[in-house]
């Protein structure tokens, strides 16, 4: 397949950059495959996996927040948080989806609280299902 | 200078070393900061920019200007974000930034958000009108604190509260020089390069750009923000660092002064014994 030029940014340094063949993103409104030739977009990104094909090889990752674009056929995946499969941090994502259990179990939690837990938890339970695709 | 005793010398000489020893202690202290700090920066640098170029590249291919982000209003309120640092003895970092800060407030109607003690200190004590004073400590500040300041900020841009964002910043040249800049954040103006009509291809927007602009500026505001952040982080421990480093030789060269001065005394103290002496037999 035609690759395309693909870079992945966070606030933590330059995650990914080179070529890839495909590249598979929950967005908010749901999956969104890129192949090269995409026509310009944009789209808000959700919390879910993140799927690059290059070399015909799948390479899977946690990607939370943030947005995709696609501008002149470049890719610029650009996520508030990105990990890919193998540098999941399975530990501390169980440990933080019980504090974040614990909290939404708690009666007497404020609403923010709440909200945050519930993030807190989405995000984990993103991050234990992506790991095990390393 | 022979009136002073030796005794007195010896007092100031010893009240200068224990200075050089905290400058000095402070020197490396600040080094190791900055070295953490500048990693931080390198890290972060890619995503600013292209985080940067990527909404200026939206925000230059889009025809559709529905969004109240990227239509400039009549000013009536603008608030800044000026990020200082914690603690002072750091050359003219803190003053620096802050009196370009004050600079760009003059006359205008404006709010600020002060990240860092010394920028809430400053602004409560001339007296200017906080959004909030909550963050105190702009060396505990997180990505995840820069982002609820963004919701925060982009929401009273969306309701007609502020209708223009800055951030007043330290820019991270090098480890010898730092310069305060200003930026702004919103409204996200298109920059009449004059490529204008060679860039007009189609956006597509998921699910359509008023959702997308809802969802990313947000996140753009943040994201420049946290970068913002870190360059000011690393700035502050670069200006203290070239602080305390001539600090250090300050007191180095007095001690050096104070001992010969010291040396002197002495001697003339026992060549007055010894005429004494001589004198006498």
């Amino acid at each position: 397949m035609t690759p395309f030029l693909l870079k992945i940014v966070t606030p933590d340094g330059v995650q990914f950059e080179g070529k890839a063949e495909e590249l598979i993103v929950r967005t908010t409104q749901g999956d969104l495959g890129i192949l090269a030739g995409h026509i310009n977009c944009v789209a808000p990104l959700g919390m879910g996996m993140a799927t690059v094909v290059m070399d015909g090889q799948k390479r899977y990752g946690a990607c939370i927040g943030g947005m995709v674009s696609v501008v002149g056929g470049a890719v610029k995946l650009v996520p508030t948080t990105f990990e890919w499969a193998d540098q999941i941090d399975t530990a501390r994502a169980a440990a933080s989806e019980q504090r974040a259990q614990e909290i939404l179990r708690n009666q007497s939690s404020s609403q923010t609280e709440l909200r945050l837990a519930e993030a807190r938890l989405k995000r984990a339970l993103v991050r234990k299902s992506v790991a095990k695709y390393q | 200078m022979a009136g002073i005793s030796t005794k007195e010398i010896k007092n100031r000489i010893r009240s200068m070393e224990s200075t050089r020893q905290i400058t000095k202690a402070m020197e490396m202290v600040a080094s190791s900061k900055l070295r953490k700090a500048q990693g931080q920066v390198l890290a972060s640098r890619p995503y600013f920019e292209t985080l940067y170029a990527t909404i200026n590249e939206i925000v230059d291919v889009t025809k559709d200007f529905s969004s109240p982000y990227l239509t400039g209003r009549p000013v009536k309120k603008t608030a800044f974000v000026v990020i200082a640092g914690d603690r002072g003895l750091a050359g003219g970092y803190n003053s620096n930034v802050l009196k370009l800060a004050m600079g760009q407030l003059e006359g205008k109607d404006a709010v600020v958000l002060p990240i860092g003690k010394k920028a809430v200190d400053y602004f409560q004590y001339h007296k200017v009108p906080l959004l909030t004073a909550a963050y105190a400590e702009a060396e505990e500040m997180s990505l995840g604190d820069c982002f609820s300041v963004a919701k925060q900020l982009s929401k009273q841009f969306l309701k007609g509260e502020l209708d223009e964002i800055y951030v007043v910043y330290t820019n991270f040249v090098s480890v010898l020089s730092q310069t305060p800049s200003s930026l702004r954040l919103l409204p996200l103006l298109r920059q009449t390069t004059g490529k204008e009509g060679t860039k007009q291809s189609d956006m597509v927007y998921e699910p359509d750009s008023a959702t997308v602009f809802e969802a990313i500026v947000p996140e753009y505001v943040g994201g420049v923000i946290y970068g913002a952040l870190c360059e000011s982080r690393a700035s502050e421990q670069a200006a203290r660092r070239t602080a305390m480093d001539s600090a250090t030789s300050n007191a180095e060269e007095m001690i050096d002064n104070l001992s010969l001065q010291f040396n002197r005394a002495r001697q003339a103290a026992i060549t007055q014994e010894i005429t004494e002496i001589v004198a006498g037999s």
